[in-house]
């Protein structure tokens, strides 16, 4: 195991008032690391780390030296707190020396002879989390086993051993890299803001009320070593803290369940929503982050989420994978499972014609000029007119699924609108149109509608407006 | 490059340390399932039985050469084999070791036993894709149509005693090495009945002789994926077919290969074969005439006439596709409109094929007899549209 890249050291030295560190030879005791807390973040290349050790202090001044050579730390963010004797520990100054970059000296005054714990805490880069879902669904798509992961990942150049490790879900505001400061030097302005900051950070963290909002549902009787994912709700944030110690080693990534769900209700949706999923008709499963589906104990962290579908004895077959946005409790999941080869989604412009044509004849006179009686030899110009187009909208379910396909389509249209048709038809906002339909296996649904287009010097509005009625027939197709 | 997959048991029961000397058990493949139902992914399924001892076991999964996709693997514990059958066990947790194609599980298992554990994972290189080969009979009113499945595995590894799934039909077992390429017969269909077509669209085919205005005509093979049509078990992938014509002799001549389309169930697949010599026509613009209505609207009429001459010995059916917009700009009314059309009184071309038209385009079909003895018959036909309330 390599060793450990931060240290602490006590200065062993004279303390008498006046007494000056040795240049170049030291003699030094090496307390070691009694316990280490990881809080990483993942909306941020940071991880707040808290780490207690022990040290016997002299009444007097005693000189301590952390360094953290090799790491990514936050030189700025690194903060000495005395967890025992508080009051007869006080540390007088901090020293960043200019020729010993990674390191920093405290001279902390003892009112006492004795031991004291001590919490030493900053930001360091390079340990990342992630989430990512594996959901089988089941061979008549009615239920998926949902199982969530977070990934532990550390690149901090750092071993972090026995490490409580809790995970904050949730999008912090960082003013400066931890990355970019790791790499810096540091000033004492700096550092004292970086500091207050931190200070703030923690407070927060200890001051807040925190809820336990459930615990993941695992397997009944525990398996040795089955660890639980506890989840806690604080401020904007959600933290996932595991049960016990893991060690992650330098280099190493390490992934853990954080709840599985063994049979959430799915829906499954056909939809058209060309903004949303392009030109296609995409198949969804509709879930949701509640209790009735083994979940809703905290809210679902950004990641991939790769999903196979059960064959029975065939075994699995994989269907696709997609990256998720953070859902929140209670909220819905929606996964695109792509383009059903067996679904025939088209439409068809049967028609179109135009009336209410209406020309510009010499300077002012406006006139309708697709009327009977007006006189050809008039000079007038088309300037305002109503466009009508007959759409058939075709769907043909050749899907093997025993039940009915429900499908939503969403249409946008753009300038003065109206669309007609005896449809269930709403408007989604100022110039979508949505509707949806039920296709029975086998079945073709040709959904017919008219969209009347007020054109030119026509045109009063920019919106579609929805209205019940019949479209005009066409004589080829009817 | 030698192929590694490997899974190794780590017999370090509760030890939680990391450790990467070590002493371990192999076991081995009992079954392995390559799953070709995806478009893009191939997945393979492989079932092992994996000893466990009381407690935390560490089981060991790595690869080289092979291009295994980590953040896809699966492991599931099935269930227990040699051991008593309330016997649990759970994955814990997974490990990554740095610069390694491997992951390390951590397994607990409440008693000592052995386990039946499926890993399925998505494994790059290994493809697939489908070809056909359709032996017409010499009337050409039915075909046999036998599909395959060519599987090319460059996925350095090899897969003996494979089952192979299509996601339709029955699974089947052939041994796949490394850098070989297999194909396999997957269905044989007989009797499939054949309906040939003779299209007449100059905007798609353009002219065979401009001069003349003769219109290329394309021959297709059009088979319906319907149990009507002997077909209609599944959705004919996409991929090659090559097309051979019995001949009298016995043998079979080859006429033709294109590429046919993915094919849901009742949907049609339709194959180009050639150009129709047999079938002539000329196809000129008879009538453009613009009617004023006021200022700059007008009415417009474009007829097009059709001089159609079958030389073949049997009777064909003539599909004639018109594009209208385009129709009236091949006319010379410019316009950026949508076309607003319905057939004018001239028409001779019989109604519309409603299913196979839309405001883009006009399907009408013309019977065509057989010629009597080396004369064919001229037959003339009109396509009249009027474009109401047009303007430039």
């Amino acid at each position: 195991m390599k060793t450990l890249a931060t240290a602490i050291i006590v200065l062993l030295m004279a303390t008498a008032p006046g007494s000056v560190w040795a240049k170049n030879i030291d003699l030094s005791t090496v307390p070691t690391r009694d316990t280490v807390q990881l809080t990483i973040y993942n909306a941020e290349d940071l991880t707040l780390v808290r780490e207690t050790r022990r040290i016997t202090f002299k009444q007097g001044a005693n000189p301590l030296q952390f360094s953290w050579a090799g790491t990514l730390i936050d030189p700025t963010s690194v903060e000495l707190r005395f967890l025992s004797d508080a009051e007869k520990l006080s540390v007088l100054d901090t020293t960043f020396p200019h020729d010993k970059p990674q390191m920093l000296y405290w001279n902390v005054a003892s009112d006492f002879d004795g031991e004291a714990t001590v919490e030493i805490s900053y930001f360091t880069s390079g340990i990342t989390w992630s989430a990512d879902y594996v959901g089988i669904t089941s061979a008549d798509e009615k239920t998926m086993r949902l199982d969530g992961y977070v990934t532990v990942t550390n690149r901090s150049g750092e071993d972090y051993q026995n490490a409580s490790v809790r995970l904050v879900v949730g999008t912090i505001n960082l003013v400066e890299q931890i990355a970019m400061l790791a790499q810096q030097g540091v000033t004492m302005e700096r550092a004292d803001a970086r500091g207050r900051v931190m200070r703030r950070a923690v407070q927060e963290a200890e001051s807040k009320a925190m809820f336990f909002a459930g615990v993941a549902a695992d397997a009944a009787v525990p398996l040795p070593g089955a660890k639980q994912v506890v989840k806690e709700g604080l401020s904007e944030y959600f933290i996932f803290a595991i049960e016990g110690e893991e060690t992650v080693p330098d280099g190493w990534s390490k992934r853990l369940r954080s709840f599985q769900a063994d049979a959430a209700p799915v829906k499954v949706e056909y939809r058209y929503r060309p903004q949303e999923y392009g030109d296609q008709l995409m198949r969804l499963y509709l879930l949701t982050n509640d209790k009735e589906s083994d979940m809703g104990a905290a809210p679902l962290p950004d990641g991939i989420v790769r999903i196979f579908k059960q064959k029975g004895e065939a075994g699995l077959a994989y269907v696709t994978q997609q990256a998720i946005k953070y859902i929140p409790i209670g909220d819905k999941i929606e996964l695109q499972i792509g383009v059903d080869p067996n679904v025939v989604f088209e439409l068809k412009m049967l028609a179109a014609n135009r009336d209410n044509i209406w020309g510009t004849f010499g300077s002012s006179v406006r006139r309708r000029m697709d009327e009977p009686g007006i006189r050809i030899e008039d000079r007038g110009v088309v300037e305002g007119w109503d466009e009508h187009e007959v759409y058939e909208q075709v769907i043909r379910n050749y899907s093997p699924a025993p039940g009915s396909i429900t499908v939503e389509i969403r249409r946008s249209f753009g300038g003065d609108c109206t669309f007609i048709s005896q449809l269930d038809a709403k408007a989604h906002d100022y110039r979508t149109v949505q509707y949806r339909a039920q296709v029975a296996p086998g079945d073709t649904l040709r959904l017919r509608y008219e969209v009347t287009t007020r054109q030119g010097s026509n045109a009063k509005q920019n919106r579609v407006q929805v209205e019940p009625g019949d479209p005009t027939p066409v004589a080829w197709a009817d | 490059m030698r192929l590694i997959l490997l899974i190794v048991t780590l017999l370090l029961a509760g030890s939680p340390a990391l450790a990467r000397v070590k002493l371990i058990t192999l076991p081995v493949r009992q079954r392995v399932l390559v799953q070709l139902d995806h478009e893009q992914a191939t997945l393979v399924e492989e079932e092992r039985i994996v000893p466990l001892v009381k407690g935390v076991n560490q089981v060991d999964f790595s690869w080289a050469g092979t291009s295994i996709d980590p953040h896809t693997i699966v492991f599931r514990l099935l269930e227990p084999v040699a051991a008593p059958k309330a016997t649990q066990a759970e994955v814990l947790a997974v490990s990554y070791p740095p610069g390694e194609n491997a992951l390390v599980w951590d397994v607990s298992a409440s008693a000592s036993g052995s386990f039946r554990v499926r890993i399925s994972y998505l494994l790059g290189g290994l493809s697939k894709s489908f070809n056909y080969r359709a032996v017409a009979e010499h009337d050409e009113s039915t075909l046999t149509l036998s599909q395959y499945l060519r599987v090319e595995n460059f996925a350095n590894e090899a897969f003996d005693d494979t089952s192979i799934q299509l996601g339709f039909g029955d699974s089947f077992e052939k041994p796949i090495g490394v850098n070989e390429t297999r194909e396999m017969l997957v269905a044989k269909l007989p009797g499939v009945p054949i309906r040939k077509t003779y299209t007449c669209d100059v905007v798609s085919n353009d002219y065979l002789d401009a001069g003349q205005k003769k219109v290329l005509i394309p021959m297709h093979y059009v088979l319906t994926n319907d149990t009507d049509h002997k077909l209609g078990q599944a959705a004919l992938p996409y991929g090659k077919v090559r097309v051979f014509q019995k001949d009298t002799s016995g043998g079979t001549a080859f006429t033709g290969e294109d590429w046919g389309q993915f094919t849901p169930i009742d949907d049609e697949m339709k194959l180009y074969l050639g150009v129709a010599q047999d079938v002539v026509v000329k196809r000129t613009i008879a009538r453009r005439d613009r009617t004023p209505i006021a200022g700059n609207l007008s009415n417009y009429d474009v007829a097009v006439q059709y001089e159609i001459e079958n030389f073949k010995d049997t009777p064909v059916t003539l599909d004639i596709v018109e594009h209208p917009a385009n129709l009236r700009g091949e006319a010379g009314f410019n316009s950026d409109r949508g076309a607003s059309w319905t057939l004018g009184d001239q028409h001779t071309l019989g109604a519309v094929d409603a299913e196979h038209s839309d405001i883009e385009q006009a399907t009408f079909h013309v019977e065509l007899p057989a010629r009597k003895g080396d004369k064919a018959e001229k037959i003339t036909h009109k396509l009249h549209l009027v474009y109401r309330n047009e303007w430039n």
